[in-house]
């Protein structure tokens, strides 16, 4: 893992976490639309299993830590979240999904994450989440991540592939030589 | 669907029993209490920068929806201060009305006189005259053409045109109207005549009388002119006796002829008493 994408990762689940706080959650005020989620999603969903359950890993945790609710709920919710979208993303990305499937594919994920997260929270007895609520808003938040994703997925696709951030190639070694044979 | 490689799956595990030892570590007690409160604050301050720039954004779209309903509550806070203003000025209006009945009460108490309280309905020329009002009383209250008005204070004018529901009076500030007066100090007699929204001009009907600034001056005496004897004029402001010993006044009117709402026509005068001769004080030297 280089360094600009390191850079890339923290700039990106930074922004994701201050327009959910400061834009997305008021607005979106009380059906749980998560940004930074639908972004762990998004990126496993292209970069594969390993980097979604990392970054929904620190993701979640730095979530957590600036929150009420008890620390590593979210980080476990989104760690499972970057790792499903991981491996499903395979499929997607072999049958040539389009912005549109893509974001359709990250919002049942998204929705899924958040009825997830919201069973795990009313399980723990955390503020006045409910299996009720959870199983509520999972319709909403689907609908509200498919329109964040047609945003969100072509944002994350291009700078996944912009130079510099795209995750380095296999490099075939010259293991013999023709004069050699001969 | 991808797979998942040897170390992707330690690397799962590992992480998702960290974040179980997380959860179990915080609903232990205060253990990351330290790490909570540095990233609270931390990402407290990125709010506070962040909602500098968003917080315009976000108020903005979080009003799209009430903009009907603020368009409805505005109209409608619109229309109960409208109604509002009204009753104030309505109130306020009869709390003028009431003062003023109050003093056309006083004057017909103290005077003696019957008075019909009656409403400035219309100003300005009329009757072809030029200051003149209307007001809504006619000859079916018994209104005379020839009565005097007042205010309650003072000379207001005298009735010149009278019609079924309404009559015209000409005010004493109008240029031709000449009212008789009296110096209640001197009882020297004068001719009053008004000058528009200037001082009424008084020419004394005698030479050299003694008139003063001043000096307060009513209609009268009773027989010597049309209005009713005895209702303020005004104050005499200045007096210029001239080489011929014409003297002539400025009187400083007592009512405001414009802006006037309630006044009364005096309909009946008091027609006196008998009167006793004056008889010598018993014990007197002469």
């Amino acid at each position: 893992m280089t360094a600009s994408r390191i850079a890339s990762a923290v700039a990106g689940v930074l922004t994701a976490l201050l327009i959910q706080a400061s834009l997305l959650g008021p607005l979106t005020f009380p059906v749980p639309v998560s940004l930074p989620a639908l972004l762990v999603i998004v990126v496993g969903i292209y970069a594969g299993p390993g980097i979604g359950m990392g970054l929904g890993f620190a993701t979640g945790l730095l979530a957590d830590l600036g929150s009420e609710h008890p620390a590593g709920v979210q980080a476990l919710c989104w760690l499972a979240a970057g790792l499903a979208a991981g491996m499903l993303g395979g499929l997607a990305t072999q049958r040539g999904y389009g912005t549109r499937g893509v974001a359709a594919l990250a919002a049942l994920l998204g929705a899924a994450t958040s009825g997830v997260l919201g069973l795990m929270l009313a399980i723990l007895g955390s503020h006045a989440a409910t299996a009720v609520l959870a199983c509520k808003f999972l319709i909403p938040v689907g609908l509200t991540d498919a329109l964040l994703g047609l945003a969100v997925v072509p944002l994350v696709r291009n700078l996944l592939r912009a130079q510099g951030i795209r995750s380095p190639r296999p490099v075939g070694r010259l293991i013999g030589s023709v004069d050699a044979l001969g | 669907m991808r797979r998942l490689t040897r170390r992707q799956q330690l690397a799962a595990v590992v992480l998702a029993v960290l974040a179980l030892l997380f959860i179990s570590l915080d609903f232990a007690g205060g253990s990351l209490g330290g790490a909570r409160g540095g990233t609270t604050g931390a990402l407290g301050s990125l709010y506070r920068g962040t909602d500098s720039v968003l917080g315009p954004v976000r108020r903005f779209v979080q009003g799209v929806p009430d903009v009907g309903g603020n368009r409805r509550e505005i109209a409608r806070l619109a229309q109960r201060n409208a109604e509002l203003q009204r009753q104030l000025a309505a109130a306020a209006a009869d709390a003028a009305t009431a003062r003023q009945l109050r003093a056309l009460q006083l004057q017909a108490d103290t005077a003696d006189w019957r008075l019909m309280p009656a409403r400035v309905i219309a100003t300005g020329p009329g009757a072809g005259f030029q200051w003149s009002v209307t007001l809504d009383v006619g000859s079916r209250e018994h209104v005379q053409v020839g009565q005097t008005v007042t205010d309650g204070l003072g000379l207001v004018g005298r009735v010149v045109a009278v019609y079924g529901t309404t009559s015209v009076v000409l005010l004493a500030a109008d240029p031709t109207s000449g009212v008789g007066v009296r110096d209640v100090r001197s009882g020297a007699l004068l001719l009053a005549t008004g000058t528009g929204s200037g001082p009424l001009a008084a020419t004394a009907l005698e030479d050299r009388v003694d008139v003063k600034v001043g000096d307060r001056v009513t209609t009268g005496p009773a027989g010597k002119t049309t209005y009713a004897a005895g209702v303020a004029v005004g104050v005499v402001s200045s007096v210029h006796t001239w080489p011929d010993g014409r003297v002539t006044a400025r009187l400083r009117p007592v009512t405001r002829q414009a802006g006037l709402d309630l006044v009364g026509i005096i309909l009946q005068q008091p027609r006196g008493t008998a009167r006793s001769a004056l008889e010598p004080a018993s014990g007197s030297n002469r």
